[in-house]
């Protein structure tokens, strides 16, 4: 008797699990926010859904750590979303390995082209085709403490002269403090010199004369001004400038969380540098994209979406409440938008910003450039023989992957 | 098991042998031959193809006459053949033949939304031919041929006229080879041929199961010998038939080309090569039609060599796996087996479970492992099935046949390659000796304090010097990290105190090893603390006694008492000990992350970097399995010098 009870709540509880037959035009975005950035895009989801019937868009937020794992894992599968917004990063390696990313070519048309500031579309472009739409960016900018630093330098020599006069390496005190042994950081100065990691050709080109030129200024500033901490890791850039220890820092929008309450800090353009000719510093950014999934069986709703959310009304949720900086240039005209003050200067700095490489054999770079900069910010080699071993290492590498046997 | 006879087994395994092997075989046969008729049909296809594209290249890609010479093509081509030429620039479609494409749709237009897969086609196109320039190489392909589910073929090739890509056509062609079968009715007349003659043997030679034996592999051999023979001979000669048809369709395809240019009033300059059409998927020429239209007979001679080669040598393979069936069954193999299935059934319902559980979350990932280790699988070809990317033992060769080991300089000087897999086994081997070394020296000896006897607060202890162990190693190897930081961190700052200037850790190879050192050496003495422990409390305390009466001293008590019993507890747990720090990844990865360098890595860590930072994962394969036979040889040893795992 019993059992029969049993047997039939069980039949009950396994039909609970049958899903519910889901409508059919339901489009499926993932996404890796947290916190205001997620309910700024839920919202701008809501909104979408209900100015339209067509589609019902519904979003998964999966975390951060396993998010390009599990889209290059379950898409090409058909197991994935039908849009899925990521940084452009990863992009090269996804359209190699196929099957995953479609490319918008054919939706996209000169309008929407126009409305985007030109090196985000930039950023989402691989040999010559637009694989997405892209959201927002990120780019590192100067951040100094306005108690020790009432104006903020506009050029090298200033920022080494304001800088030289608040340090004291033996107390811990530096006027300069970023990860400068982290090729991500470095790049701003590099490109400021015109170096670049990859050539039109996508070959590498780490060993070049800018490149050398670049490192010779960074070992400036550590080894004879001495206005930079040693060993820079993140928490101790974090650690010293919230203890006043650190007057400037080249940092991104993540840091600003971080910020103690006590401190007063001010956000400026990244200085240009005298020695290059007075060239501003072109820092990578960083671009999210809105990416629609080769899989996906409405291409045509997904990419209406992915229009959506990059027009002007979506990017004033996501800037204003997501607190992101938008890749549409038109949001800016918004005062809300335009003169908040920390989407004021990074929309500044992203003027001078270089697309980070978003081809596959980035990743084969990060290695290599981390130990030339380690061994030349040690002097354990020169900085031309540290980016001649990085080049060969990263040469030999892209050329074992490219190879066919 | 007496009831079965020698005669029926080896019967039984004639039958079985033979049906496998020959079924083998006509499957290898009809798929060989599939094959052939696919190569034939694509290299017409892309014959066809590269015809029409040289066409449009004399004839002009913007021209209107365009769409006179596509048809005029199409005219040559089998029946329901169906081209578009499309240019990429405006999306526009140029010229069709399809019927679909009259009236509202006639071309020159724009692509309509459905077409997105044909531009998109367009696009990886233009993409390929761009990078095989860039990189000079030829790893993608620039003529994309698919399979249709009608069975016709799909074919995209690129445009270019005065040295650009202008656009691309998109061609269907219907297949005209028939599909070609095995010669079944050969297996089946062998098949019954090996039954009848063995039994005839049989019932002469009796029960003996040498000769029965012997008989057996006789007709079974005969039987697969003659299939074999058969086979490849058939191969052989569709292999030649197929290249002369070829070489005639691309002469054919040539004289009619020359007409349609001759209709048109174009002139011929440079003339038409058809031997040149005949390419590969690169638009490399694959020169095996020669000039006078007939097949080059050196490279066809080549051809067939090596497809009789490897039609014989998979062969060999399915003979042998026949013979093995032949054997196993007729020496009692299956019998045996099916008993001790049904008389001990109740035990194998019982583990069923989870050797299922184990063969998929275990034993399927380690053998696809393995298989990827011969492959190689990268990031750029993870879309190809395992069988395009063999390359057998290429990889096992690069990662151990490499011995450049140390390198000489420019200035004279020495420096070693820290990427080569020798220093990388050193160094793994000698941070495994020296933790391992390490935890058992300090686990024991705090064991042995731990066990005195009325020690005070000793669950307090026990608990204190368990936290290292029970703390999760990748926060614990962080904060270690930053305790090794040259200005700010604790370590620096307490020899500060003695008057020892700041240390760059991870400046040196040796101040690095001693980061990780002191990390792992933390992480890895409570396991062997507990173990010792363990050990060491059943050891009954009258030995003692009985020592301190003969005068023993606390160290003979010691090496004669206390270590011979907690051996067999003591030498497992090493052994665990020794495979987890060979291949402990966190704390390295996290602690020195091979700094200064790469210098201090250890295999596992090199591995993770060759599949996810290089994505070469077949060569990271490999590596792997190396680690896992090494440690497997180590294990087995180690096992067999010690009997630890022997009952007591």
């Amino acid at each position: 008797m019993m059992l029969r009870g049993l047997a039939a709540l069980a039949l009950a509880a396994l039909a609970l699990l049958v899903p519910s037959e889901g409508r059919a035009a339901d489009l499926v975005v993932w996404h890796a926010y947290r916190a205001e950035e997620k309910a700024a895009l839920e919202k701008v989801v809501a909104a979408y859904n209900a100015r339209q019937k067509a589609v019902h868009v519904t979003t998964l937020a999966v975390p951060y750590d396993a998010f390009a794992d599990k889209i290059t894992a379950a898409v090409p599968r058909g197991r994935g979303p039908d849009i899925f917004i990521y940084a452009q990063d990863r992009l090269g390696g996804w359209i190699e390995a196929g099957n995953t990313v479609e490319s918008i070519d054919f939706f996209v048309d000169q309008p929407t082209k126009d409305r985007f500031i030109p090196t985000t579309l930039e950023a989402m472009t691989y040999r010559g085709s637009v694989w997405g739409l892209p959201l927002n960016y990120k780019v590192i900018t100067m951040l100094y403490n306005k108690k020790l630093v009432p104006t903020p330098p506009k050029t090298s020599t200033e920022l080494v002269a304001i800088a030289k006069k608040l340090s004291d390496p033996a107390s811990g005190r530096f006027g300069l403090a970023y990860a400068y042994n982290d090729y991500y950081y470095h790049a701003a100065l590099q490109n400021a010199f015109g170096g670049r990691v990859f050539d039109a050709a996508g070959q590498p080109v780490l060993n070049s004369p800018e490149d050398v030129m670049a490192l010779e200024l960074l070992m400036r500033w550590v080894e004879k001004d001495r206005i930079l901490p040693a060993e820079p890791s993140t928490a101790l850039i974090t650690s010293l400038f919230n203890e006043g220890k650190a007057a400037m820092v080249f940092n991104g929008p993540w840091f600003l969380g971080e910020i103690a309450r006590e401190v007063d800090y001010g956000l400026a353009l990244l200085p240009t540098i005298t020695e290059a000719g007075g060239k501003p510093m072109r820092p990578w950014m960083t671009v999210e994209g809105v990416c629609v999934t080769a899989p996906s069986k409405q291409k045509d709703q997904a990419y209406e979406f992915a229009k959506y959310l990059t027009d002007v009304e979506a990017s004033k949720v996501m800037a204003v409440e997501g607190r992101q900086s938008p890749a549409n240039k038109a949001v800016y005209s918004d005062p809300k938008v335009g003169e908040d003050p920390m989407l004021k200067a990074f929309r500044a700095q992203v003027e001078v910003a270089v697309p980070m490489p978003n081809v596959p054999e980035m990743t084969m770079v990060w290695s290599p450039a981390t130990t030339a900069m380690n061994a030349v910010t040690k002097k354990s080699l020169s900085p031309k023989q540290a980016v001649d071993n990085a080049q060969k290492a990263v040469a030999r590498d892209a050329a074992e992957l490219r190879k066919k046997p | 098991m007496k009831a079965a006879s020698h005669r029926i087994r080896f019967l039984a395994g004639v039958a079985l042998g033979t049906a496998v092997g020959l079924s083998l075989s006509w499957v290898l046969l009809r798929a060989t031959r599939r094959d052939l008729a696919g190569e034939r049909d694509r290299r017409e296809a892309i014959i066809s193809v590269q015809a029409l594209a040289d066409l449009l290249q004399k004839v002009g890609f913007s021209s209107t006459r365009v769409g006179q010479a596509v048809s005029a093509w199409q005219a040559q081509t089998p029946a329901g053949t169906v081209a578009r030429i499309v240019a990429i620039a405006g999306a526009q479609l140029v010229a069709s033949t399809d019927p679909a494409d009259r009236g509202a749709r006639e071309t020159p237009r724009r692509l309509s939304r459905e077409e997105k897969p044909l531009y998109d086609q367009g696009q990886r196109i233009r993409a390929a031919v761009a990078t095989n320039r860039d990189e000079g190489g030829a790893r993608k392909a620039e003529i994309e041929i698919d399979e249709l589910a009608s069975g016709s073929l799909a074919l995209a090739a690129p445009v270019e006229s005065g040295g650009t890509l202008s656009g691309f056509l998109a061609v269907q062609i219907p297949r005209t080879a028939q599909e070609p079968g095995g010669n079944g009715g050969l297996a089946a007349l062998l098949l019954a041929a090996a039954i009848a003659v063995f039994a005839a043997f049989a019932w002469f030679v009796g029960e003996r199961r040498l000769p029965l034996a012997a008989g057996a592999t006789v007709c079974l051999a005969g039987a697969l010998l003659v299939h074999a023979n058969a086979a490849v001979r058939t191969v052989r000669e569709e292999l030649r038939a197929a290249d002369e048809a070829v070489a005639a369709y691309a002469t054919a395809q040539g004289r009619q080309a020359g007409e349609v240019l001759a209709s048109l009033q174009v002139p011929v300059d440079p003339p038409l090569a058809p031997a040149s059409w005949d390419t590969d998927e690169v638009r490399r020429p694959r020169r095996l039609i020669g000039e006078d239209g007939h097949p080059n007979e050196v490279a066809l001679a080549g051809r067939v060599a090596r497809a009789s080669f490897e039609a014989t040598r998979a062969l060999f393979g399915v003979a042998a796996v026949s013979l093995l069936l032949l054997l196993v069954s007729g020496f009692g193999g299956f019998s045996r087996a099916g008993h001790e299935l049904v008389e001990h059934r109740q035990a194998y319902l019982y583990i069923a479970p989870a050797m299922i559980g184990l063969l998929i979350l275990v034993f399927f990932p380690f053998f696809y492992g393995i298989t990827l280790s011969f492959t190689d699988s990268n990031l750029y070809n993870t879309n190809r099935s395992i069988a395009e990317t063999w390359i057998g033992l290429r990889n096992y060769g690069d990662v151990l046949g490499d011995f450049g080991f140390i390198q000489r300089t420019q200035g004279g000087g020495f420096v070693i390659n820290y990427l080569n897999f020798y220093w990388t086994l050193l160094f793994t081997i000698l941070w495994t000796v020296s933790n391992v070394s390490f935890g058992v020296v300090v686990g024991l000896a705090l064991a042995l304090i731990l066990n005195t006897r009325d020690l005070a607060l000793r669950p307090v202890y026990r608990v204190l010097l368990i936290l290292p162990w029970a703390m999760p190693n990748y926060i614990t190897s962080l904060i270690w990290k930053g305790m090794f930081h040259q200005q700010f961190g604790v370590v620096n700052q307490f020899l500060g105190i003695f008057g020892i200037s700041p240390i760059a850790w991870f400046e040196t190879v040796g101040t690095s090893f001693f980061t990780a050192f002191p990390t792992n050496g933390w992480l890895s003495f409570p396991f062997m603390m507990v173990v010792s422990l363990g050990a060491l409390q059943s050891i009954p305390a009258e030995l003692y006694e009985a020592a301190r009466v003969d005068g023993a001293t606390r160290w003979q008590q010691f090496k004669a008492i206390t270590l011979p019993s907690i051996r067999p507890a003591l030498v497992p747990a090493i052994i665990i000990s020794v495979v987890w720090t060979f291949n402990m990844f966190n704390v390295v990865y996290l602690v020195t992350a091979g700094e200064p360098g790469g210098s201090t890595e250890i295999l596992i860590t090199q591995a993770y970097k060759f599949a996810f930072q290089r994505y070469r994962y077949g060569y990271a394969a490999a590596y792997s399995t190396v680690i896992f036979f090494i440690l497997l040889v180590y294990g087995v040893i180690q096992n067999r010098v010690s009997k630890a795992t022997e009952a007591a």
